[in-house]
């Protein structure tokens, strides 16, 4: 006894050490999972308070390019606008779904969508995963899982709330990979290397299908972002001959380096749509 | 001002600069040849490296921790930080030990400076541990050694851009007087 009191006492500071390091390695192990990103983030009332603040310092010299940047979606909104302006929506209810039909007789309701715009008061590229801290919490309706996108596509997922921020994990993340189609509807996975903040891959494309350059890539309905939010833009493609797959080089569509407004989108059926699909998980068993 | 309230302070400075300035800075040297590293260079580590030289390893320990803890919330990376400054924190005294000409006991009241190590032990000192602090800290963000250059060339980049801003501070924060004797403020 006497020796090991001694043993402990010789090396208190090596044992000290090598504790304090497997906590770091449980904490790390613990959020290196999707799941696991609640214990510790940005999200919380200090930081978010000291992110807003500094946020609102270099909000001001982003108003220009900002100014420009709403009236360009302004525009294309309008545009959109003038397309369904004269479309029957009862009629071409096969052509055009319409997302928010009331009378689920008619067409099947699966999406309704809210939208809220926050301000983007924290935000890196560098990481291995990248995250944005937002300026929106759970006391304005945001909750975990759902979307988040700017004016020009895909930005990322809500991971964590408090009463007044969040935090999303952007697509700029090597944690998680986002559904996604090309123009002629072939779906695979888009994800990222965490290297190169301005490319993304989508690999497995299979041979025959023609990509060009300049070809847009959009996210999917299995997907929770809402369909056809542009993603990324095809700028190289690679074949590997052995395995007869293609895979897409993309650059985002998103500027994530300059990121000042977002919108939350919160898909009211998605609730919904999960239970039935656990169910019929629980049912395959 | 005594030794714990300008060490309080100077956690304060050099944790405000980390996040508020440096964490916005997303570097990456020449941006053309596509693949080069994007990094953020992180000076919080000289907390650490400045503390005074008979600070007990313990109270070491716990200070990188609680630093490293602190940097982690902001960025969202629980435990990577603390990990390689907890590291850094545990190797200071040998590295110290390996550089200072007596025994660290007899220089109470000192902490790790230009003007008490001289400039060449001094970057020594500090670019070992930010070396160290960096392959810790990039190795178990990329969590692979499959893509080895691009690991090194990322520890590199980003380590010598942290030792400059290091140095740049440093030189900031040291007062200099009429008769060559420099001092430190924070």
């Amino acid at each position: 006894m006497r020796n090991f009191i001694l043993f402990i006492r010789r090396f208190f500071n090596l044992i000290f050490f090598l504790l304090l390091e497997v906590i770091c390695v449980a904490l790390i192990a613990r959020t290196n999972t999707l799941q696991g990103d609640d214990i510790m983030s940005s999200a919380n009332m200090l930081m978010g308070t000291m992110y807003k603040q500094r946020n609102d310092v270099a909000y001001y010299f982003a108003l220009r390019r900002m100014n420009d940047s709403l009236v360009r979606e302004n525009a294309e909104l309008r545009e959109q606008l003038a397309d369904h302006g004269e479309t029957d929506v009862l009629y071409d209810s096969a052509a055009t779904v319409p997302v928010t039909f009331t009378d689920s007789g008619v067409a099947v309701k699966y999406a309704d969508y809210v939208y809220r715009t926050a301000r983007v008061i924290n935000n890196s590229v560098g990481a291995v995963n990248n995250y944005i801290t937002l300026n929106r919490g759970a006391k304005d309706g945001v909750r975990k899982n759902m979307s988040v996108i700017s004016a020009n596509g895909a930005v990322g997922r809500i991971v964590n709330t408090s009463a007044h921020f969040s935090t999303a994990i952007s697509v700029l993340s090597k944690k998680q990979q986002v559904s996604a189609k090309l123009k002629d509807g072939t779906i695979g996975y888009i994800s990222w290397d965490g290297k190169d903040p301005s490319r993304l891959q989508m690999r497995d494309v299979p041979n025959q299908i023609k990509v060009r350059k300049g070809d847009t890539v959009y996210t999917t309905e299995y997907s929770f972002f809402p369909a056809n939010v542009p993603v990324g833009i095809v700028y190289k493609t690679t074949l590997i001959r052995s395995k007869n797959l293609q895979v897409l080089y993309l650059h985002p569509t998103a500027n994530f380096r300059n990121l000042q407004y977002v919108y939350i989108v919160e898909n009211k059926m998605a609730k919904e749509r999960a239970r039935l699909e656990e169910a019929a998980k629980e049912d395959d068993k | 001002m005594t030794t714990l309230i300008k060490n309080i302070i100077r956690f304060c400075i050099i944790l405000l600069i980390q996040v508020l300035i440096l964490n916005k800075v997303t570097l990456q040297w020449w941006a053309q040849p596509s693949g080069f590293p994007v990094f953020i260079p992180y000076l919080y580590p000289l907390f650490i490296l400045l503390l005074p030289f008979e600070t007990p390893v313990v109270l070491l320990l716990i200070a990188g921790f609680l630093c490293g803890l602190t940097v982690d919330s902001f960025m969202n990376t629980a435990g990577i930080h603390a990990f390689a400054t907890v590291l850094i924190a545990y190797f200071r005294i040998n590295v110290l030990n390996a550089l200072m000409p007596k025994n660290l006991t007899e220089y109470s009241g000192q902490t790790p400076s230009v003007k008490n190590m001289g400039w060449l032990p001094f970057i020594v000192y500090v670019s070992f541990l930010i070396v160290l602090h960096h392959a810790a800290f990039f190795t178990i963000e990329l969590w692979s050694l499959s893509n080895i250059g691009y690991l090194l060339l990322k520890i590199f980049a980003s380590a010598s851009t942290s030792v400059l801003l290091i140095i740049a501070y440093v030189l900031l924060f040291t007062r200099q007087t009429g008769t060559g004797k420099s001092q430190r403020i924070l």
